[in-house]
């Protein structure tokens, strides 16, 4: 049978049984929607996490009579410990402007400073990967050993919670994916068995007339595919929408790229496609 | 063109239906299948159409044997009958004319041809302007017809009909019998499953063969047949 008159066949075989249909692009649509909203929203828990993290900074406040030589020296060390990235020395001069900038309004009460009292630092980033708070104190505590810093700052509390929060996201991520994996899958195929189920009468009648397992479960299965195929579509649709109204009306949220969209349709087929042939199998097993 | 040898047949938890059967039936024939509810005249018919294999003997159709015959040689078998039930078969959400159609899409033939021969057949059976309609807009009596026009859309060799008239009143019953022997007359054999005897009445030449304690107990004209033995 030709795959154009396939598609028809499959096309009309869903305006006949319009329910059916209906039920089973809606289940398949439903839980790929709800499967592609947690992934949106684990992509971008992920992504603010990247952000946080390259905030970290470690900050190693050197005493005034720092000898310059001996802070260049520092500086080359440092930049040698694996994970650092950078290693920038900020003057008195700079910090003080940062400070002031810092102040904003109220920076006129610097004005009647006869000394610079800001510190001149180190500050050191990290390479990503590095970023955590057992490589970050690594490099804090090689910091403060050099007897010229007077103090390290590297947020230490601020990084527990970013690494608190990359576990938590770590852990329910990976266990609700699962789970949610698990119900689309049932759902859809529970859908489509049900749909195969109330066409038992015209699977028998196929028989009786004589057709063909081969031409049977030609005409389901395409129809199974392109069930799939439309619910994945939706699904696509709704998240390209809702990543869309985000990022046009609240904030810039890192939204899939075309690649996925094409995966999801193509998921969705194949799960169409291979629901159908499991359901179909126990019906055309008797002759 | 149908001959059963030693036929027995089985159900897994019914146990033995049938045993011993022996007869043949050829070209152009008509029969009546007898016999009381349970008698097996379904299970008999379903080891024509080889959707029940006998547990021993031979079912020979059509050149295709029980024995030899592959689960995938099946629809092919089927193609050369033209199968009737008593609630009609008929799919819900189709035409009449698209219900007929069907026995000849699945035989993958040009699409023209389908609706040369359906018409055709619709019309031979009095249905011509009924091609649009669904099945819940026909009468029984229509459906039935529309059953049997699909029957006969790929030109069998036997008609099957179990318990054609299961589902309509008396005067109907017997305008789609004179319609299976009109069709008869033009060539295809017909085997008639009933337990309707008032079918039989006026037909006293036709061949019967009834089914009683798992065998067949009488096979020969009508008239020949005593009453009296009908339980066997």
């Amino acid at each position: 049978m030709s795959i154009l008159r396939s598609f028809k066949g499959a096309l009309l075989g869903f305006s006949r049984a319009r329910t059916m249909t209906f039920f089973a692009v809606m289940a398949t649509s439903f839980s790929l929607l709800v499967l592609g909203l947690f992934s949106l929203i684990v992509l971008n828990l992920s992504g603010l996490i990247r952000y946080l993290e390259d905030k970290v900074e470690i900050v190693s406040y050197l005493r005034d009579e720092a000898d310059r030589a001996m802070v260049g020296l520092a500086i080359e060390d440092l930049s040698r410990v694996e994970g650092v990235q950078q290693v920038r020395f900020v003057s008195k001069e700079e910090a003080l402007e940062n400070f002031r900038a810092d102040l904003g309004e109220n920076s006129d009460l610097l004005q009647d400073l006869e000394t610079n009292p800001v510190p001149a630092s180190l500050n050191i980033t990290m390479k990503p990967g590095y970023r955590d708070t057992l490589h970050v104190k690594e490099v804090a505590d090689a910091a403060a050993r050099f007897t010229f810093v007077e103090d390290v700052d590297y947020g230490r509390e601020w990084l527990r919670r970013i690494d608190v929060l990359k576990h938590a996201v770590g852990l329910v991520g990976a266990v609700s994916g699962a789970v949610l994996v698990l119900v689309a899958v049932i759902l859809i195929s529970s859908a489509i068995k049900i749909a195969i189920f109330s066409r038992q009468k015209e699977i028998f009648i196929m028989k009786i007339v004589g057709a063909t397992n081969g031409y049977i479960r030609s005409s389901f299965l395409v129809e199974g595919l392109l069930k799939g195929s439309l619910g994945a579509l939706l699904a696509v649709g709704v998240i390209y929408g809702v990543t869309e109204a985000f990022q046009r009306k609240i904030i810039q949220i890192t939204g899939f790229t075309s690649e996925y969209y094409l995966y999801t349709v193509l998921a969705g087929a194949l799960m169409g496609l291979i629901g159908s042939w499991i359901s179909l199998g126990r019906y055309l097993r008797r002759i | 063109m149908i001959t059963f040898k030693d036929v027995s047949a089985s159900y897994p938890r019914r146990g033995l239906v049938l045993q011993g059967l022996n007869f043949h039936i050829g070209k152009g024939e008509f029969v009546f299948l007898t016999g009381s509810s349970g008698s097996g005249k379904s299970t008999l018919l379903k080891l024509i159409y080889q959707e029940l294999k006998p547990s021993s003997g031979e079912v020979v159709v059509a050149n295709f044997s029980s024995r030899k015959i592959r689960n995938r040689q099946v629809p092919y078998l089927r193609r050369k009958l033209g199968i009737v039930f008593q609630d009609f078969g008929l799919l819900e959400n189709r035409t009449a004319g698209e219900n007929v159609a069907f026995a000849l899409e699945v035989t993958g033939v040009p699409r023209s041809f389908m609706r040369n021969r359906m018409s055709k057949v619709l019309t031979q059976l009095g249905l011509a302007g009924k091609a649009h309609c669904y099945p819940q807009e026909l009468s029984g009596g229509e459906q039935q017809r529309v059953a049997i026009a699909r029957a006969l859309a790929g030109e069998p060799h036997v008609l099957i009909a179990d318990e054609p008239t299961g589902n309509l009143d008396p005067a109907i019953s017997r305008e789609i019998m004179r319609l299976m022997v009109d069709i008869n007359a033009m060539g295809t054999a017909v085997i008639v499953a009933t337990h309707n005897y008032g079918l039989l009445s006026g037909r006293d030449n036709f061949r019967r063969i009834h089914l009683a304690n798992s065998g067949i107990i009488f096979d020969g004209p009508c008239l020949n047949f005593d009453p009296r033995n009908a339980a066997g």
